[in-house]
């Protein structure tokens, strides 16, 4: 069939970094396939797609040189960042920009517009809202929706669902499956479930940025089984293997102080004038590994901004029986994972940012060194270390974001979707180092919409439903009454 | 952060934005050639009528507006008035030297200066930024490159804000906590200002690049989703300043303020 | 690698210049507040309405940034509400301009502190120029002419020549620059390894 893209012998290197990311690297993409790569965090994806349609390096600038290259006549990207990609500022006015390169005509705009949004599930009382207001998981259906209005024959994801709940993610996933049926499609993707059974076409990319497997998806999940494992990428069976493999128990959160250590009595968070989040009455003790799981946009970030004290907040919220407003500084008792990890940086290098805090505890330089080098190799930071934040990858942000938030061990842990956007090695990783921490005794307060982590590393589920706590209960209640809904 | 505040809208408003810039610089044009103080300051209360009773805006809010009209009336005529040439001296006392010219000069000025910020201010108070370029692109044929561009840009102002918020939540939830005195307040200013820019210029550079995968271009055609045209009011707008200059000049010639026809040193 | 301006190039200069068109639009009431001291004391603030055009091209190191950077900054100034109205877009214009004209002479090649401070002092002579006209300062004495010219031009070097400098030292290292600027040859050596 015929070939719509395809790089011959490429080679790129990031200035600065130390190695080619890619050497001589070539692969080809025929008319209508639908193509999954898949490859460890960090191994080259996203600048892969990027150079595919040719934004490396006419609006990106990096170094490369190929020998061919052919770009598809029309393609749409989605991006792995939801925040970046809108050109203006309301919800119409972002799909109708699209419409405006188009050449559609004017009167036509406003049906199309709503098209659209319908085809991504989003529905507004008034288009013209503005999309900063949006939750990260609409922000990224919009995101999807302009790109749905190219109507290009070649459609490249990366990530699209990264921050989705499960209901958008599987909404979305299936829109795609209709509107690419006769498109060509090139996913870059981590968690595959959702993907696995509509391409046909896997590729497993390593880290040294070569092609370990290439063939249909049968071929490439039977035959090349140790390569993902080596890797460390998700395939199907991923958590069931892991689960064998380390015969893992259930976590149990008894056997610490009964005290509790956060209490909150109507707790509210505002933005601006506006309730957010209530919290009629909760209990927190040592040793919890709450997950608060919900819909996009139902609060569940501002429950946390509200525990950090970052938004206004009405209420009692003690910890350790002090009242939480009057602590002078919370990040003493409190670390914080941001939802977005580009939010948490504030220095200009990889190893600093993980060093900051313990330089402002005045470690001395040695102690400093050898924790900042222990968690930057933990987390397979190590070749980055003199990088900006910035330039890693979404998923080495990620992890850069947990490994700066823990470094210090505070006794309360409050993390935002930490796991998304991660390969399976580094998603086990962090969850274990998480419920390291969790069984000295910290509490952990994590957003996520990983099921399996509720089923096979937390203790209590907290669900936040337009704002408010809905159900609080152990984690194996919530999984019992979960597995009932669905059987 | 919201930037946008409510307002009434008026048929200000509603004027075409080319037009009403294109206006504001042709009588920017003409009043640099207006050298007679009485003309200047009839042209003001023509001008303060509109920002008075046309823009929309409460009165409290335009109170407050013009405040600064008054340190540009002064920072406009102070040196004039104070140090200006000419022949009649009023006053001298060291370096000072009020002559009647000069003062006269130093008053036109200001007058002038209050004419330039109140056209300016109305035309602020009463333009949507957006419509603004997409008039400049569809009547005035500004590049779509710039137009965007531009609204890009406009559109990053207020989430600057929120980036300082952001900032300021990454600097509590890192323990970062301020220091005390002059040095305090300089790493302060640094640790908001140096990020804030970077950021974005970071985020401008993201648009750029999602603007491009959107098949954003220069080269071709486009077509608008928001059409501006132009109407009545235009006209309306234009026949204002007709009626305000010609009664400018003639009041100014019938009944003057001041016995001066021309504030120039030489004339 | 070509040095015409890419629509990356156009947005971060105009982002650039709208954050300074907010100074510029702040910096009118201080401006007006310190000239309340007399003898020209506000000229050695002055030097800020020339800054977008310095700090634009020591970023971005292009043809054509600094007269849009300072056009695009007092557009901003202007939509804004700033207390000059269109005198502003004139004065841009000018300054903007008379930037340009200096690192065209530099052929676009020197990016030291000299440079931009000559480039300040430029704009600051395009000011004072438009100022002859607009302003009837020729109408001023001659020592307090003097005076003004003088300290207006100080005002421009420590301000949108030395300080301008230093911002963009400081945001090297964040490393923000490297986004936009032209990719060193030596990088693309790199890739025959
Ligand atoms: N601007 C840059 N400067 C320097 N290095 C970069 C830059 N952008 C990316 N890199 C590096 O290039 C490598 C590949 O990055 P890329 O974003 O393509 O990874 P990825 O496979 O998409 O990872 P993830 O799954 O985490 O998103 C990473 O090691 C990253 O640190
Ligand atoms: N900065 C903000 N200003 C105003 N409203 C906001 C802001 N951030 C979020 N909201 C609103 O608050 C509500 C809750 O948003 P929040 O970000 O907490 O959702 P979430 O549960 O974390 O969703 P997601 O899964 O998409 O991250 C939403 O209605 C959203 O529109
Ligand atoms: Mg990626
Ligand atoms: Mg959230």
């Amino acid at each position: 069939m015929e070939v719509i893209a395809s790089v011959n012998k490429l080679r790129l290197k990031f200035p600065g970094a130390e190695s080619l990311l890619f050497k001589d690297f070539s692969l080809s993409i025929r008319k209508g396939e639908k193509v999954l790569i898949v490859g460890s965090s960090g191994s080259g994806k996203s600048t892969l797609l990027q150079v595919l349609t040719g934004l490396i390096p006419s609006s990106v600038e990096v170094p490369m040189k190929v020998e061919n290259i052919k770009i598809p006549l029309s393609w749409g990207f989605v991006f792995q960042d939801p925040e970046s990609q809108f050109c203006m500022p309301y919800v119409d006015e972002e799909i109708a920009f699209v419409l405006e390169n188009l050449q559609i005509p004017h009167d036509q705009m406003p049906s199309y517009i709503s098209y659209y949004l319908k085809q991504v599930g989003l529905s507004f009382d008034d288009m013209h809202t503005k999309t900063q207001i949006l939750s990260g998981g609409m922000k990224q259906r919009l995101a999807i929706a302009a790109v749905l209005a190219l109507e290009s024959d070649v459609l490249f994801l990366d990530e699209p669902t990264a921050m989705l709940d499960p209901e958008g993610t599987e909404e979305v996933w299936n829109t795609i499956k209709e509107v690419g049926e006769d498109k060509t499609l090139v996913i870059v993707e981590h968690k595959i479930n959702h993907v696995v059974d509509f391409v046909d076409r896997v590729i497993i990319l390593s880290d040294n940025g070569e092609i370990v497997a290439d063939g249909s998806k049968q071929e490439v999940f039977e035959q090349y089984k140790h390569v993902l494992i080596d890797q460390g990428i998700w395939y199907p069976d991923a958590w069931k293997d892991y689960l064998l493999a380390n015969g893992k128990p259930r976590p149990q959160s008894t056997g610490w102080d009964s005290n509790s250590a956060i209490t909150l009595t109507d707790f509210t968070g505002f933005r601006g004038k506006n309730k957010k989040i209530e919290i009629k009455n909760v209990d927190v003790f040592p040793g919890e590994w709450i997950t608060v799981l919900g819909k996009n946009g139902a609060g569940k970030s501002t429950l946390l901004h509200a525990m950090m004290d970052l938004i206004k907040t009405k209420g009692v919220y003690t910890i350790f029986g002090q009242d939480a407003k009057k602590i002078n500084k919370l990040s003493d008792y409190a670390a914080f994972v941001f939802q977005n990890p580009e939010f948490q940086f504030v220095t200009n290098s990889v190893y600093d940012e993980v060093a900051f805090t313990l330089r402002l505890e005045k470690w001395n330089l040695d102690k400093v060194s050898n924790k900042v080098e222990e968690l930057l190799e933990f987390y397979f930071l190590k070749n980055h270390e003199h990088s900006h934040p910035y330039q890693l990858s979404m998923g080495q942000k990620r992890r850069l974001s947990v490994a700066a938030a823990t470094v210090k061990g505070q006794p309360i842990l409050l993390l935002d979707e930490p796991t998304f956007g991660q390969d399976a090695k580094n998603t086990f990783a962090i969850l274990e180092q998480i419920e390291y921490l969790r069984s000295q005794g910290t509490i952990v307060i994590m957003v996520t919409h990983d099921l399996n982590i509720v089923e096979h590393f937390s203790t209590r589920v907290w669900v936040i439903d337009q704002g408010e706590l809905t159900i609080d209960c152990s984690s194996s209640e919530y999984t019992k009454g979960m597995h009932k809904v669905v059987g | 952060m919201q930037l946008d505040f409510s307002f009434r809208e008026t048929w200000l408003h509603k004027i075409n934005p080319s037009f009403k810039f294109i206006l504001i610089v042709a009588l920017f044009i003409h009043i640099l050639f207006i050298h007679n103080i009485n003309i200047i300051i009839n042209y003001m209360i023509g001008t303060a009528i509109l920002y008075i009773l046309f823009t929309g805006h409460p009165w409290k809010r335009l109170l407050i507006i013009s405040i600064p009209f008054i340190l540009i009336f002064l920072t406009s005529s102070t040196s004039m008035i104070f140090f200006g040439k000419g022949e009649v001296t009023w006053f001298k006392w060291g370096l000072i030297h009020i002559t009647e010219e000069g003062f006269f000069r130093g008053l036109h000025l200001g007058f002038r200066g209050l004419v330039f910020a109140t056209l300016g201010i109305i035309f602020a108070l009463t333009t949507r930024p957006v419509y603004l370029f997409y008039s400049l692109m569809q009547q005035l044929k500004l590049k779509p490159k710039y137009a965007y561009s531009f609204m890009a840009a406009v559109r990053l102002i207020p989430i600057m804000f929120e980036e300082l918020q952001t900032i300021r939540y990454a600097l509590k939830v890192r323990g970062v906590q301020s220091q005390k005195g002059i040095l305090g307040f300089y790493h302060l200013l640094k640790s908001y200002s140096i990020p804030m820019l970077s950021q974005s210029i970071r985020r401008a550079h993201r648009i750029a690049v999602a603007m491009e995968a959107k098949r954003f271009s220069d080269t071709t055609k486009r077509t608008y989703y928001y059409l501006v045209g132009f109407s009545k009011l235009d006209v309306y707008l234009l026949i204002y300043f007709v009626v305000v200059i010609g009664t400018s000049y003639y009041f100014a010639n019938s009944y003057s303020y001041f016995p001066i026809q021309d504030v120039r040193y030489n004339n | 690698m070509g040095r015409a301006l890419k629509l990356t190039d156009i947005l971060v200069t105009i982002i650039i210049a709208l954050i300074f068109g907010l100074v510029y639009k702040l910096w009118g009431p201080l401006y007006g507040f310190v000239s309340v001291f007399g003898l020209h004391a506000e000229q050695l603030i002055y030097g800020m309405w020339f800054i977008a055009a310095t700090v634009a091209y020591l970023i971005i190191r292009k043809p054509g940034v600094a007269l849009l950077a300072e056009v695009a900054a007092a557009h901003g100034e202007f939509i804004f509400g700033g207390e000059w109205g269109v005198t502003t877009l004139i004065f841009g214009l000018g300054q903007g301009l008379a930037a340009e004209l200096v690192f065209a002479a530099v052929r676009y090649k020197k990016f030291d502190m000299f440079t931009v401070s000559l480039a300040a002092i430029a704009s600051a002579g395009a000011s004072i120029l438009i100022d002859f006209y607009y302003g009837y300062i020729g109408d001023l004495a001659l020592w307090n002419l003097l005076l003004l010219i003088g300290i207006r031009c100080v005002g421009a070097v420590l301000i949108a020549g030395i300080f301008a400098y230093f911002i963009v030292q400081a945001l090297e290292k964040t490393k923000v620059t490297n986004l936009i600027r032209p990719v060193s040859s030596n990088d693309y050596k790199d890739l025959d390894k």
